[in-house]
């Protein structure tokens, strides 16, 4: 067993694989073999650049050996190598191109797991890039009719989103949630999404956004018949009334209570701002719709 | 003699010398006079009545039945007061047969009437209990709106200090019953969220256990099938007939080297 010096190994190795005038064809089985054993040996010793090296000739290596899912597997161990060592840009390319050797299996659940994994990592970091393997996950798990998986990315979408401060964008993404969950009869989800997303209009101080939502969402049956339908309406009421009290008090209703934590933390900031504002205007446009009567 | 005879005789004398009695016959004349006379003599009685249900309530022991009494006393009250107004019209009829004076006289009994009526005691006033601490009552003891002919439904509603007890007793226990509820609805939608999660979660895991299902079934008919193929091989190899083929060509090879060397 050779755990003695990975660096011999990867020397071996690399002479495995190179054409030279000795040799005429190059030996990935062995090569493969030898590079992964290499790898484990980096990673031990704590060397995470060369381990993450390892990983990649070896993924290189059962590439050519046409077994993309073995390729795969070691692309994602580089990718989580390549986080470790904060590479942010290796850690994207990693890991997309392990999704794309999952696809080739045909596993589009793996190549969704891996874009999911990658932009676990890249929260903090790239949350823009972060969104979009996101998307690209979900994207791969809808066409695969398997939207019941992608509820946790959307989610996880949407926190990266209003933590970016990005309202509208997280509405939408909720109503992405809605539709998805619609798509395969998870009512409860679908009420819950519709909900959280008049709530992110709500904090945006959008009332007007929000109550359009409100409308929209209300066209659909199974949200119209829900509790979160009550609620919402409840909360819309309370805006349009200016009633800070009874705001607060919805927003400590259990219903709200149910949903995402970061929807949660919104909610319970409401109302931001002055709902004096909404009031104002709700009895202007009522004085106004007087005034048109008086006139015709 | 004894007093049972006594009265029985005071009672023969006086139905005998009936007609002298000036009130009987007031009361006899009255019933053939006029409305208003008949009228008067009904809501007479029905004072007496009255007066007399409120002396039993006095002494009534039973709470619930002064309760009741009492209010019989306030319906009868009330509907004395009712037919106050048809009484007065009456009265001011000229009716033929009847003196100025008696005119008058109806008038001002007509008049004395309601005082007469709201003196009876309905229970207001008397309270089988003297309740200390309840001073709630005397601020609401009577809830009368104003007493004019059309708010007589108000005699129905005077409270009693005991019916204020009641009714804040009542009250109490309908607010303790309220928060236990709330309470318990509280729970009950918690559960219910959860359990809605849970169904959701369970829906979602259905076709992943699918999958495991039909890929665990290969993967056992693939082991089969293996191990049906080594357990051919294996007796292939450890063959009765291989053997005995071993045995006798070592023993050739044995015979030819034995050959070789002699």
């Amino acid at each position: 067993m050779s755990s003695s010096d990975p660096n011999k190994l990867i020397s071996k190795a690399d002479k495995l694989t190179k054409l030279s005038l000795t040799r005429w064809s190059t030996d990935w089985k062995s090569a493969t073999l030898l590079y992964e054993q290499a790898a484990n040996g980096f990673r031990v010793a704590r060397d995470y650049e060369n381990a993450k090296l390892a990983f990649e000739k070896a993924s290189k290596g059962q590439e050519m050996q046409s077994s993309p899912w073995d390729a795969a597997k070691h692309m994602e161990s580089a990718a989580a190598l390549a986080k470790e060592l904060r590479n942010w840009t290796e850690v994207i390319d990693f890991y997309r191109r392990a999704s794309e050797l999952y696809m080739q299996c045909n596993r589009p659940q793996p190549a969704s797991d891996s874009l999911a994994k990658g932009a676990r990592a890249l929260e903090d970091a790239l949350p823009d890039d972060a969104i979009q393997l996101y998307t690209d996950a979900c994207v791969i798990l809808e066409e695969d009719d398997k939207e019941q998986m992608a509820f946790d990315l959307y989610r996880a979408a949407t926190s990266i989103y209003v933590k970016l401060e990005k309202y509208t964008d997280a509405a939408t993404f909720l109503l992405r949630l809605g539709l998805a969950a619609d798509k395969c009869n998870a009512r409860n989800s679908q009420c819950k999404a519709y909900l959280s997303a008049i709530i992110v209009y709500l904090y945006a101080h959008d009332l007007k956004q929000a109550e359009k939502c409100y409308n929209d969402c209300s066209q659909i049956d199974a949200f119209l018949r829900s509790d979160q339908n009550r609620c919402a309406s409840k909360l819309l009421s309370a805006y349009t009334e200016g009633d800070v009290e009874e705001i607060k008090r919805v927003a400590q209703s259990s219903t709200i209570s149910n949903l995402d934590n970061v929807i949660i933390k919104l909610a319970r900031k409401l109302p931001t701002g002055d709902v004096s504002v909404f009031k104002a205007d709700a009895t202007k446009d009522e004085q106004e719709a007087l005034d048109e009567n008086d006139l015709t | 003699m004894t007093v049972i005879d006594i009265l029985f005789r005071v009672d023969e004398i006086c139905k005998k010398y009936e007609k002298y009695d000036p009130e009987k016959q007031r009361e006899l004349n009255a019933f053939c006079d006029d409305a208003f006379s008949r009228l008067y003599a009904l809501m007479e009685a029905d004072i007496d009545k009255a007066l007399h249900k409120s002396e039993m309530v006095s002494v009534e022991k039973n709470r619930a039945a002064a309760v009741a009494l009492s209010a019989e006393v306030r319906r009868i009250k009330a509907r004395l007061i009712e037919e106050l107004p048809k009484l007065q019209k009456l009265a001011k009829k000229k009716v033929k047969g009847i003196s100025k004076e008696d005119q008058e006289t109806r008038l001002d009994l007509v008049l004395a009437l309601p005082e007469r009526i709201k003196a009876i005691p309905d229970g207001c006033t008397t309270a089988a209990f003297q309740t200390g601490g309840w001073g709630a009552s005397s601020s609401n003891k009577n809830i009368k709106f104003d007493s004019s002919e059309e708010r007589l439904d108000s005699d129905f509603f005077q409270q009693t200090e005991e019916s204020n007890q009641f009714r804040e007793e009542y009250e109490m226990r309908k607010m303790k019953q309220d928060e236990g509820l709330d309470m318990i609805s509280e729970g009950l939608e918690t559960l219910k969220n959860i359990a809605l999660d849970m169904n959701e979660e369970i829906d979602r895991q259905v076709p992943l256990m699918d999958e495991i299902d039909s890929k665990v079934d290969k993967a056992t008919s693939d082991i089969k099938r293996t191990n049906v193929k080594l357990k051919k091989t294996i007796t292939e190899m450890r063959s009765s007939r291989n053997f005995c083929i071993d045995i006798i060509l070592l023993c050739v090879i044995l015979g030819i080297a034995s050959y070789l060397y002699k």
